[in-house]
């Protein structure tokens, strides 16, 4: 196992440096750079503009620049926000918690629905609550999260009144106090259920046809043969084997959440790294989308990385390879 | 006597090919019917759009602005006193074109990379799935708001474009395992003996053999990228913001005023969309369960 998770890790260096690649192509060619969102081109002199393009260092040759943006990086230096007048780090700092915690909490909520509803459904199939559940997971499937979060608004926080319709937290709160966390988990619930609604029905999906599967083995039967309690029999022969794969999907569902957040966040005007990403692309604020589309791209691929170990762990078979 | 019924027999022996069980099982299939039904008679509608409603889509009109609905809107009007009902038609023209020509594109990419790959194995194999691993390790949807954002003003093509580069790793996987199963046979072995060129082997005797896993990717990815296409434009990175499309059509619901006060605004299109990707989930679970030879029906 040693050597497999080392071996992955190795191959991952030349990737990171091609991913590094594609993220710096791709922020040269998208429209605005470090000085188009930082000068008023009508009211400065072309010579002017010129002086600070040669300064900012843009009229270099590609690689060159490729090779100062990786080196500042690696020094732990994204360059400057100029719609928030601070450093990307410091602003990537203050809203990491915040999409942190939005998907921790997806995945909570996530873990939670669809081990009892997996569970109830695939310990009574066919019956009425089964296709219920099963109902409820088509539809889930089906909704775009976008439109998802839109009933979600509607319903949850205007018709009904149960949670804020936006924001990350309630103002005139002092940081760190007790009614600031609350106010803060408050508002996280929506989007997070939301988020987590694709990845909730896939896994009681899975959960149900597992759990149905296993209940016909030869182990269960011998269970049930030496007088085993059915309460028993499912929680612990059959839940424990059924968990199993579920839990190596892990990886997978940081990529997922990653996608996710950037759409949830937007409408819920939570402030994240995803709608930061969205608002900069707009502002053309090319530092900050820079540093954030490479965390992301390097996200994802730690979660396929993760999902590939778990997966090792569980089947030995693949390490073989 | 028994003659006519051998010759019964015999025509019904062949008429059992796995085409005619699949298309058997799937009629009689109610929900992937029923779901057809619906995906035929909403395309119909939206190519047919001028012809249903009266409307002109781009009218801007700011003497009814914001209407409710009623009488000469059906569904009330947005905020430049568009009609609703018109504007549901033909974004539904936009987000199924885009998602029919994007899924063609996607899997015309991943036949031609999975076959490749998974007949000729070897080092070309290596080369085109680490080259697939590759792009499947980038954040799917991050990098085509990053990509539609370069693109932007260059229209639908730009944007189909995009989806269809970066959604085909999916399907080019699957099309190459299955491609070296189907390879291993010996009818394969036949061909190549033969004197059949890799090209006509694959196109000739290996894709009609994967078609119905290709068939059952087409429906899931037809899927994907109409909620893509609708998730980017509700975000303004999509269709440009004068073409109507059902996620155009949302943009306006990034206000919560709009969600809370102009429901007829939004909810026709969410709720457009959620039917459409229904119905296409109902229809490739269907087609799976119709070439599924251990189930029942």
């Amino acid at each position: 196992m040693l050597i497999y998770t080392l071996r992955r890790i190795l191959t991952m260096i030349p990737i990171l440096f091609l991913v590094s690649i594609v993220v710096f192509t791709l922020a040269l060619a998208m429209p605005g750079d470090a000085l188009s969102g930082q000068i008023n081109p009508a009211d400065s002199s072309p010579e002017y503009i010129e002086e600070m393009r040669e300064e900012l260092g843009l009229n270099d040759p590609v690689y060159v620049q490729y090779g100062r943006w990786i080196s500042d990086i690696v020094q732990w230096d994204f360059g400057r926000s100029f719609t928030h007048r601070m450093d990307v780090t410091e602003l990537i700092g203050t809203r990491l918690p915040n999409t942190i915690l939005l998907s921790v909490m997806s995945l909570v909520i996530t873990y939670i629905l669809a081990f009892f509803m997996g569970r109830y459904a695939g310990r009574n199939p066919y019956t009425k609550g089964d296709y219920t559940i099963q109902g409820v997971n088509y539809l889930m499937l089906a909704i775009p999260s976008f439109v998802a979060a839109l009933f979600a608004i509607f319903i949850f926080a205007f018709q009904l009144g149960w949670f804020p319709a936006t924001g990350s937290v309630g103002s005139g709160l002092e940081t760190g106090s007790l009614a600031y966390w609350g106010s803060k988990l408050y508002h996280t619930f929506l989007p997070a259920l939301v988020l987590g609604m694709l990845v909730t029905a896939s896994y009681t999906q899975f959960l149900r046809n597992d759990i149905i599967e296993s209940a016909q083995k030869d182990y269960v039967r011998t269970a049930r043969a030496k007088g085993t309690s059915e309460n028993e029999i499912y929680n612990k022969h059959i839940l424990r084997n059924s968990i199993i794969p579920i839990v190596t999907l892990f990886g997978f569902d940081i990529a997922s959440i990653i996608g996710g957040a950037v759409i949830i966040e937007t409408i819920f005007s939570y402030r994240g790294i995803g709608e930061l990403l969205v608002s900069s692309i707009s502002n053309r604020d090319s530092a900050v989308t820079m540093a954030i589309f490479l965390m992301l791209s390097i996200a994802t691929l730690l979660g396929n990385l993760l999902a590939d170990l778990l997966y090792g762990i569980i089947d030995p078979r693949i390490r073989m390879e | 006597m028994e003659a006519a019924e051998e010759v019964k027999l015999e025509k019904k022996a062949k008429k059992q090919s796995p085409w005619s069980i699949a298309r058997r099982k799937l009629w009689h299939n109610k929900l992937a019917m029923i779901s057809l039904t619906f995906l035929v008679v909403i395309t119909a509608m939206a190519y047919m759009a001028p012809w249903i409603t009266g409307y002109d889509p781009g009218r801007v009109d700011i003497m009814s602005r914001n209407l409710q609905p009623g009488e000469g809107h059906l569904l009330g009007t947005d905020s430049s006193g568009r009609d609703i009902w018109t504007l549901l038609m033909y974004g539904a023209r936009t987000s199924l074109t885009i998602g029919f020509v994007a899924t063609f594109a996607v899997i015309m990419i991943a036949t031609v990379i999975g076959s490749t790959a998974g007949y000729f194995g070897g080092w070309v194999d290596s080369v085109l799935m680490r080259f697939t691993d590759f792009v499947m390790n980038f954040p799917f949807l991050v990098f085509v708001i990053v990509l539609a954002s370069i693109f932007r003003d260059a229209g639908i093509w730009a944007l189909i474009i995009v989806l269809s580069v970066l959604s085909w790793t999916g399907a080019a996987r699957v099309v190459r395992s299955k491609v070296m199963s189907e390879k291993e046979n010996e009818y394969v072995m036949a061909a190549t003996s033969i004197g059949g060129t890799p090209f006509k082997v694959i196109r000739k005797h290996i894709l009609p053999n994967v078609m119905t896993t290709i068939i059952v990717q087409a429906t899931l990815l037809l899927a994907v990228m109409i909620v893509a296409e609708t998730a980017l434009s509700f975000l303004g990175f999509g269709v440009p913001s004068g073409t109507p499309s059902w996620g155009n059509m949302m943009t306006e619901a990034r206000d919560p005023n709009v969600i809370r006060t102009q429901w007829w605004v939004w909810i026709p299109p969410g709720l457009a969309i959620t039917f459409t990707i229904l119905s296409i989930n109902f229809i490739g679970e269907g087609i799976k369960d119709a070439f599924n030879p251990r189930s029942a029906r």
